[in-house]
Order: C-alpha cells, then structure tokens, then sequence
C-alpha cells in the first residue's frame, strides 16, 4: 500500500465505533431501565 | 518536541483514504470519559462517610464541603476553556486530548490522595482544578476538528460529540456505584480505589482517541460537496481571529443566548426531583421522580443530537428561535400542570425544556462556525463557555431561592416553583430579543487572506485532494 494513502477499512470503523457505541448503550439502557420506575 | 512530536497538528494531518467517520468516535473517546462530571454526585455520600463508614463522623466531610468540588470543577471548565482555546486550535487536537486524559486522569488520582490522607483541599485540587481544566480543554478540543471535516453537517458532527459529554454520566454512575460496592469493605467505603480506577479507564480510552483523531488535510473536502463560494445570510465564508470575535456585538448576543437558555435549563434539571415530588405530593413518590430524572437525562443527551442535527436544515439562529419561544409556551405552561395535576403534562413540559438546554450546547459551535468562519471556531466556543459558568450559578440560585422565600411566605409547596418558572420564561424572552439581534458580523473583522496571526494556514478554498474519501 502507497505509504501516503491510508485507506480505512471498514473493521477500523466497526472497532471504532464499537469502542464508543457499545458503554453508551449499556449506560442508557441501565437509565432506560431505571426510568421506567416513573411508570410503576 | 522530541518523543512528544506525535502530538503535534502536522503528525495528525490525515492521509487520502482516512475517513472522516472516525472522528466522531474520537471526539468521543474524550467526552463520553469527561461527561462523568455529571455523575460526580454518586461520590457525594459515600465521600460523607470515609471516617464513620456506616454513618458520618464528626470529622467525616459534610456535603455542603463537597458540593464545592463540582462548582471549582465546572468554574475551571470555563476559565480553561477560555485561557487554552487559541492553543487547542493551534496545537491541534491530538495534543489537546492528550493534554486533557493527563488533567482528567491527574485528577483522579490526587483525589485520590486527598481521600485515602483524608485532606479536602487535595479533592479541590485534583477533581476541582486539575479536572475542570480537563473539562476545558477536553470539551473544546474536538469540535472544529468535527466542523472541518463535516463541512456540510457541522450541527450534526458537533451534536454526536456534545452528546457524549450528555451520555458519560449514565456510564459513570453505575460503574463507579458498582466499583464502589467491589472495593468496600467493613473499614473501607472504596472511593479511593474507584477514582484510581477510572482515572486508569478515563486515560486509556481518552488517550485511544487521541491516537485515532486526524484533522483534514489543507483545501479537503467531502465527495461530491460544494462550498459556498460567498457568503450567504448568517454563514461566512470568512474568518475572525479569536481576540477579534471578543469585539463584535455578535459573540455577545450569542453569549447571552446560550447563558439565558442555560439558566433556564440548568436550575430545573438540578431540582427536577424535588420539584415533581412537591407539586405533585401523592402521585410522584421518590422512586418515580428518580426515573423521570433518569428520562431527563435521556432527553438532554439525545436533544443534543437532534437538535443539533436540526439546525443543519433550518439554521442555527431559527433553532435558537424555537429554543426560546417553545420554552416561553412550556415554561408557562408548567403551573397549569400543577394547578390541574396532570402529571403526563408536566413530564412532557420538561422532558422538551430539557431536550431544548441539551440542543443550546450542541448546536452553538455551529452557530459561531456560521458566524466567525472555521478557523478560530474552537477557540471562540471556548471563550464562549464562560456563559456556562455563569448560568451554572444563576439557574440554581434562581430556582432554590425563590422557592425558599415564597415557602417561607407562606405559599403551598406545590406552587412554590410557579414565579420561577415565569421568571424562567422571561429569561427566554430576553434570549429572544438577543437573538434577533444577531446579524452576518462586520467585514471589517474578517482576517485578510495574509493574515500573520496563528500558527494554522488560512484554509482556502482549493482543490481537495481526489483520493480523500467520506
């Protein structure tokens, strides 16, 4: 690969997002889960 | 210099090829981990007990000590954010989120100190000081990297980000209440152990994204996007140098927009349980007004995004607009809900009032990139956070003391909080005014295309290079 171009690849993106994404929807998921003690 | 070189903006110019939905990750890598300052409260209590364990001490630290650490921590926000925009901007992103995981992660561990030596002045130095300038630089250091390489989406690029800085409290709070409950033990509340925990975590995943963050090479632009050519109504094609945007009437009418829609946010969402709980005695216990602070917190991180996204179709200043005249019909409208005891009223009231101060944070970078050009973006917001500082002491103080002085004066618990809302309300009205009041800043402090200030090249409008890629 040219060393001027880095293509990222499609697993960067995936692992990078996953790195974020995945805490995120846990944290709202647990105040998802939490909040719906409004309805109760 | 030397080993630290990788930080430098030149090591961090993107390659063709590199693409520019690995940024928005970036940026959250570094406000997903400094949004736990919202969480910070979790560490209250328990913080209430280092001596006694089970119960305080008469040497324990009372709460009103520590409710100081969040104010020194969200005052230093402001301050830094102001002092180190220029050098965020200049220096570049990489060495501003590196900067920003060495304070956040610092931090921690001199609080850390403070709690297992049991001295107050080091949890005030460390998560106080040390924190809030990594709040600062952390905060800043993303979005005009975000607004470079979404030149068309700028609001929805700096609202992913902004979001996370919304989200990292509700990764915080169960992690830390989880770390505390593994540490504890029968002589031992674990606090000292969770701040050395997360402030390991924090550094890891603020310094993966300090690693991964690119800014876009000279002239780049998106596949198949056209920039404007001239300006056109709000948005400039040009530049103001970040000293010079302090001298227009436009950064300060923006900065009384965000200030009045954050003190009219911030002073109901710090008291959103109390205040459901007494107007509405009876139907909402504690446990329900816990959740519907939970689902407060949703909506402001999710009114971020959307928000922000928004105003990439119908424009910044028109958002504002929404922002202050929905919220005058919601604020109103909050002592009908009580006085008729709709709950489901009230709720929906809030959860847009608060969607609404979550969209006025994400969607200003935006609207001082429309303003002021690219160049000096971050640093502008970062003097422009000031106003956060201000509205973090006027909405509270708004709301707990004419509460105080109308129960005191006799007025039902259940509408002790009517005046503030109408206050609130009024605010919004001057934040209207002030917006209306905005217009396309003055050509004279546009920098000239040889302008020597700054360290940055003027971007212009040239040719992106073919193999840059989306």
């Amino acid at each position: 690969m040219d060393a001027e171009h880095q293509e990222t690849t499609t697993l960067q993106l995936v692992l990078a997002w996953g790195f974020v994404g995945i805490p995120l929807i846990f944290g709202v998921v647990q105040t998802l889960i939490n909040s719906m003690k409004l309805f109760s | 210099m030397g080993a630290l070189s990788f930080l430098d903006r030149d090591h961090t110019i993107a390659k063709p090829g590199y693409s520019r939905w690995m940024v928005p990750p970036a940026a959250l890598c570094v406000h997903l981990c400094i949004g736990q300052a919202y969480a910070y409260s979790v560490f209250n209590l328990p913080m209430t007990r280092l001596i006694g364990i089970t119960d305080s001490a008469p040497n324990d630290w009372k709460l009103t000590e520590l409710g100081w650490i969040f104010s020194i921590a969200i005052f230093f926000l402001g301050v830094s954010s102001a002092i180190f925009g220029r050098w965020v901007e200049e220096g570049g992103p990489r060495k501003a989120m590196f900067t920003a995981a060495c304070c956040w992660a610092g931090g921690f561990f001199i609080s850390a100190i403070g709690t297992s030596t049991h001295q107050l002045w080091l949890i005030y130095l460390g998560y106080g000081v040390l924190g809030g300038i990594a709040l600062g630089i952390g905060y800043i250091s993303p979005v005009s990297t975000l607004i470079k390489w979404f030149p068309d989406r700028p609001g929805m690029a700096t609202g992913m980000a902004i979001m996370g800085f919304g989200g990292g409290a509700f990764i915080a709070s169960p992690l830390s209440v989880w770390l505390m409950s593994q540490f504890k033990t029968a002589t031992h509340v674990g606090v000292t152990e969770t701040f050395i925990v997360l402030g390991v975590v924090y550094f890891f995943f603020m310094v993966v994204g300090s690693i991964i963050v690119r800014v876009p090479a000279p002239g780049w632009k998106p596949a198949g996007y056209v920039a404007p050519t001239e300006s056109k109504g709000l948005i400039t094609r040009n530049d103001v140098f970040v000293y010079d945007a302090l001298k227009t009437p436009q950064f300060w009418l923006i900065w009384w927009v965000l200030c009045l829609n954050v003190t009219a946010g911030i002073g109901v969402l710090g008291q959103a349980s109390a205040m459901s709980q007494e107007m509405f005695p009876g139907h909402i216990t504690p446990v329900a007004a816990a959740g519907f602070v939970g689902l407060m917190s949703l909506f402001n991180m999710g009114g971020r995004f959307a928000w922000a996204s928004t105003s990439d179709y119908i424009g910044r200043r028109n958002t504002y607009f929404v922002f202050m005249v929905l919220g005058f019909a919601l604020y109103c409208t909050v002592p009908y809900t009580g006085t008729h005891g709709s709950v489901v009223g009230f709720v929906v009231c809030f959860l847009v009032i608060i969607s609404m101060y979550g969209g006025g944070f994400s969607t200003v970078p935006a609207y001082l990139r429309d303003m002021f050009g690219t160049r000096y973006v971050g640093a502008i917001h970062g003097l422009l956070l000031t106003a956060w500082s201000m509205a973090g002491i006027f909405g509270p103080v708004l709301v707990n003391y004419i509460r105080e002085y109308n129960v005191t004066h006799g007025v039902p618990k259940a509408q002790a909080y009517n005046t503030t809302m109408y206050i609130m309300a009024g605010l919004l009205v001057i934040g209207f005014i002030c917006n209306f009041f905005v217009k396309a800043v003055d050509a004279r402090f546009h920098m000239a295309a040889n302008d020597k200030r700054g360290t940055e090249p003027v971007p212009a409008n040239a040719t992106a290079p073919q193999a840059a890629r989306a």
